[in-house]
Formats: structure tokens, sequence, C-alpha cells
């Protein structure tokens, strides 16, 4: 087959600019590990740091216990017993001097326990629900232990349970977040790189050189799109790299499937970036346009929050969102070693809305000024 | 004998931008194998007539027709035939001019023998040889547009179009561009400018006057300059204005 001249001097001359651009290679090239380290760090669905206070009787030892056992846990940082002087425990709370309280009966756990009374008031800041919600489930943990301890003889469970947790044993944030992070790190550069290249072709005059010349418009998409899904391609080796070496995210499934689903991710994202740069008359133009598209498809794509938490009607933008296959694609083929099953269910959809933008792009995409 | 390069025709040419009538029924006639002039003053509608000689947009009404010898060309034959050069700046800053060489090269799919040659050629008589390797962005204002003019002419195309070619260049710079043209067109190539400075209208072998979408005359230079009696160009735009 006799490769088309035009096309590939469009493609050398893209290249040449993308990587000769100081800005553009740091942002193809450094960017991507730069914000995986960091995303993949600070992005933690782990709650810890929990500063709780527990208000008890000098000499009560259930509440010390509940201090031990909390200090144990290694979710909780600074606990302090405070005597039951200390009555104003709203205002510590207040203060963000403590993140929690835990007040016990004032006459001691241990009396009130042997009268059947025992009432424990917990108090939580809930600024932050969701955080809240934790810090609830591991202080009512903590002290069920506590008192568990202190029982002679603790009522035996009616069922054991035998859990394993597959795919990431540790339950580490990271294992899970950062194949979804690759996928959204990939999305943002190849769609805003791409759109930038079109856009600054317009914004000077050299677009209206490329239209002069006896090129189809098929062979300037050509010219102006494998360039990106070849650097977009490019980068896939890289962020796994770093994804395996900086966090020890497995790499369990087939390269076959892995190289397919980023072609196929890649080349719709590229597809993207020409789509908004057809509304972009300049590049802070498709920058913002850039951005209109990222936000919701970063939100809606169970990177960051579970598909299933989104309200019904929304959720059929998370299944036009191409991010959310390519993130399950990502986390199959890493952590599950991929299923054959969950990959081409995943890749078909994908195919479908990547040939869907891809047409729509090609049908707007105009070589003529208006 | 060798036939002349294409001719145009515009047949009542009409065309709106937005809400501006930016050109309003021209009709006029750009003969073969000359330079053409359309000179005007900013906003008279040079740059939308270009753009329709180069089939960059369409007119709303009335017809462009390309002939030579008397034979009509539809458009998408001559269309590889058309070099335009546009006023914006065309060129890729981070680009050497070597590289925007072979770009075009491969743009206009041009066989490498020819290339190598015509490339040099073009290179020496631009005197940029020196600076093959230094980056647009970093030409000076002259070496720039001698840059782009010998990029869109590396392919020798038949009809020339360039937008204000000469503005913002010295005036020693100016001479160089228009020695370049003078050499490449003589009967192979027909090319149209426009141009705001009224001074250069004198080297062209027909010039047009452009108003306000209107076409207000047309002809050789010193018959048109007689024929409006009017010392020089300025004077008739000047005279038009009030």
């Amino acid at each position: 087959m006799k490769l088309n001249p035009a096309i590939v001097g469009f493609i050398k001359k893209e290249l040449t600019q993308a990587l000769r651009d100081p800005r553009l290679a740091t942002l193809i090239f450094l960017v991507p590990v730069i914000q995986l380290t960091i995303f993949g760090l600070a992005i933690s669905s782990e709650v810890k740091n929990i500063s709780l206070t527990v208000v008890s009787r000098p000499g009560d030892y259930l509440a010390r216990r509940i201090e031990e056992r909390a200090v144990a846990s290694g979710w909780f940082s600074a606990v302090r017993i405070d005597s039951p002087a200390a009555q104003d425990y709203a205002t510590l709370l207040r203060e963000k001097r403590t993140e929690a309280v835990v007040a016990v009966a004032p006459e001691g756990l241990r009396r009130a326990l042997e009268r059947g009374n025992a009432k424990i008031q917990l108090l939580i800041d809930a600024a932050n629900a969701s955080r809240a919600r934790q810090v609830e489930a591991y202080v009512k943990n903590v002290i069920a232990r506590a008192l568990a301890d202190n029982s002679q003889a603790p009522p035996l469970p009616p069922v054991k349970l035998d859990l394993r947790v597959l795919y990431n044993p540790s339950l580490e944030s990271a294992i899970f977040l950062v194949p979804g992070i690759m996928a959204m790190i990939l999305c943002i550069i190849t769609v805003i790189v791409t759109s930038m290249a079109i856009a600054r072709e317009r914004e000077t005059g050299t677009f209206e050189t490329l239209i002069s010349a006896p090129v189809s418009t098929g062979e300037i998409l050509a010219g102006k799109t494998v360039p990106y899904i070849l650097l977009g391609l490019a980068e896939i080796p890289i962020i796994i790299a770093a994804a395996v070496t900086l966090f020890g995210v497995p790499l369990r499934g087939s390269l076959f499937q892995l190289a397919g689903a980023g072609f196929v991710f890649v080349s719709t994202t590229v597809m993207v970036g020409v789509l908004i740069s057809t509304f972009a008359q300049n590049q802070q133009q498709a920058m913002m346009g850039g951005f209109i598209f990222l936000f919701p498809a970063l939100l809606l794509s169970g990177v960051m929050f579970p598909v299933e938490n989104i309200p019904a009607g929304w959720r059929l933008l998370a299944y036009l969102n191409p991010l959310m296959y390519f993130a399950k694609l990502l986390r199959n083929i890493m952590l599950k070693g991929g299923d054959w099953g969950v990959f081409w269910t995943n890749i078909g959809a994908l195919c479908a809305i990547g040939a869907a933008i891809a047409a729509v792009s090609a049908a707007r995409f105009k070589t003529r000024l208006n | 004998m060798q036939t002349a390069a294409a001719g145009i025709k515009l047949e009542s040419v009409t065309k709106t931008l937005g809400k501006t009538r930016a050109l309003d029924a021209v009709s006029l006639d750009f003969k073969g194998g000359l330079l053409h002039g359309i000179i005007g003053p900013n906003g008279a509608g040079k740059t939308t007539l270009l753009r329709i000689l180069a089939g960059l947009l369409h007119p709303d009404s009335g017809a462009v027709r390309f002939s030579r010898g008397g034979a009509q060309i539809p458009f998408g034959d001559i269309r590889p035939e058309i070099a335009y050069f546009p006023q914006e700046p065309s060129l890729y800053p981070d680009l050497s001019c070597a590289e925007h060489l072979e770009f075009f090269r491969d743009l206009y799919q041009l066989p490498r023998a020819e290339f190598a040659q015509k490339s040099e050629a073009l290179l020496h008589l631009a005197r940029l040889e020196k600076f093959r390797n230094r980056r647009a962005g970093q030409l000076s204002g002259g070496m720039y547009k001698k840059l782009g003019l010998i990029c869109v002419l590396l392919h020798a195309p038949e009809i020339l179009l360039l937008d204000e070619p000469t503005i913002g260049v010295d005036p020693v710079s100016r001479r160089e561009l228009w020695d370049l043209m003078h050499d490449f067109s003589a009967g192979r190539m027909t090319i149209i400018m426009s141009t705001s400075y009224m001074d250069e209208a004198e080297r062209c072998a027909r010039v047009q006057l452009l108003e306000n979408g209107k076409l207000l005359a047309g002809g050789e230079p010193g018959a048109l300059l007689e024929k409006l009696g009017a010392a020089s160009f300025e004077k008739v735009f000047l005279r038009e204005g009030k």
C-alpha cells in the first residue's frame, strides 16, 4: 500500500511541532506522570487522622480502653481524655480542635454498664458528611471492640464470616483508583492537545494555507488526528510504568487487550478534540470547550464516584461517556487479568460511541471559511 | 506558441459577510499571464475577493469562471494550479525554512528530484539560503514574507493569489518581493495581488480599484489615471471619499 505523501508530510510536520514545543512536550510526557502521582496519593477514599476526644471521669478504665483501641486501629491521630470538667465539648468541635467526641456517663462507664443503663454520647463534625459517616462507623467499631474485650464471656456470633477480598486484597484505594486516574489523564491530554492544535491553525492564518492547497478535507483531518493518536498511544506505556512502579498496581491482563482498548479510546478522545475545535475560533475557546466536556466526563465516569450512585437520569450520560468504558477496561485488564466477556462488552460500547463521535466530528470539520 | 496562463472572469459576484456587503455585484476580467493589482483602502473587499478566487469562500450570487486559451476549465481542475498566500501570518513559527518547503512539497505532492532543484533555486532567488535552518518565528518581516512566497511558488502555480504581500515590509524587502514576483510572472503565471499601498499600483500590468465592495474602475495604471483625470490613485480614493 502506498501511503499518501500529503498525509505523511502532515504527520511529520505535526509531530515535529508537537515535540519541538517544550510546553507541549512537557504536557504530553511529564505532566501525566506528575498528575498520576499527585492524584494517586491525594485521592483516597480511606479516612485517616481522625482527632478524637474521649470525655470521661479520671480513672475510668473502660474509657481508657476505648482510647487504647482507637490508637491501635491506626485511624485516629490525636486522642485525648479530658476530665468531665471540660463540659463544653461542642466548643471543641466548633473550634476544630477535635473531629469527634465520645462522652461516657459521668459516674463511669463500668458502673453505668452494671446498672444496665450505659449511654455513650458521640458527637461528630459533619461538615464533610461522607467523612463523618465513616468516622461514625470507625468509632462504633472501636467502642464495640473495647467493650467486647471487657466482657468475660463474649456471646459467640451465630455465623462466622470467612471474608476474602479478591483482586485488591489489602483494599488499598490506590489500586482501585489509579487505573481510573490513568484513563482520566489520557482523556484530558488527548482532548486538550488535539483541539488546541487545530484551533492554533485556525487562529493563525495557517489554516487558510492548508485549505487552499489541493488536499482533501479527509487528508487534513487525517493529518491532524493521526499524530495525536500516535502521541496518545506513546503515552500509555509511560503512565502504565508509573502506575506499576509508583503504586504497585498489578498488570495482570494481556497487552493485546491493553493496546486494543488504548487505541480505540485514544482515537475516540482525539475525535472529541476535533469536535470541540469545530466550535472554537481560537485556542482559548478550544481550552474552554475542552473543560466543558471534561468536567462532566470526569465526574460521570465512575473514576471517583461509583456510577451506580448517579441518579438514573444522569446515569444515562455516564453510559455515553467513553471514559467510563475505558476506566472499566483498564481495571479489568490491570487488576482482574482481563476477562474476555468484560473486554468485548466494553470495547464494543466504546467502538460504537467512538464511531458516532467521529462521524459527527468529520461532518462538522469544514475546510471552508464561513 | 505556449498557451498563456489561465485567466479569470467574475460575473456580478456578490458576497455578504455578516451584515456587511463585502462584494457588491463585482464583474471583472483578469487576463491570463499578467500581474494584476487590486487596489483599495482597508475594508474595500480585497481579501474577500481573493478568498473567493481561491475557493475558500463561495459567492452568494454571480459566477467565477476560469479559462485557458478560450476554453473554460472547471474549478476542480484548476484548483491544484492555484496558490494562495494569505495576509495573516500563514507559516508555522516553530518550523524552519527548509521544513516549510518540505511540508509544501508533501502537500502539493511534488517529486523529490524536482523539489530538490526548485527549492534551492527559490532559496537562492529569495536570498534565504543562509537561513534555511532558521525557524519562521525568528525571521524578520521581509524574510518571513519571502519564505511564504517561495513556499507557494514551489509547485509553480498557474494562478498566484497574494493578499497584501508587502504589508509591514521595509522598502528594500518590498523591492525584493516585487522583483521575485516579476521574475515569476512574465506570461507563465497569472498573479493577482491586493495592496493598500497606492504607489505599488504602477508596478502592475492591470489594476482594479475597489472600494466598499464596489469596483470603481480598472485598466492599465497609466491609462486609468489619465481617464480618471487624477495624478495618483490616492487622489482617486480621496476624491471618492468626499
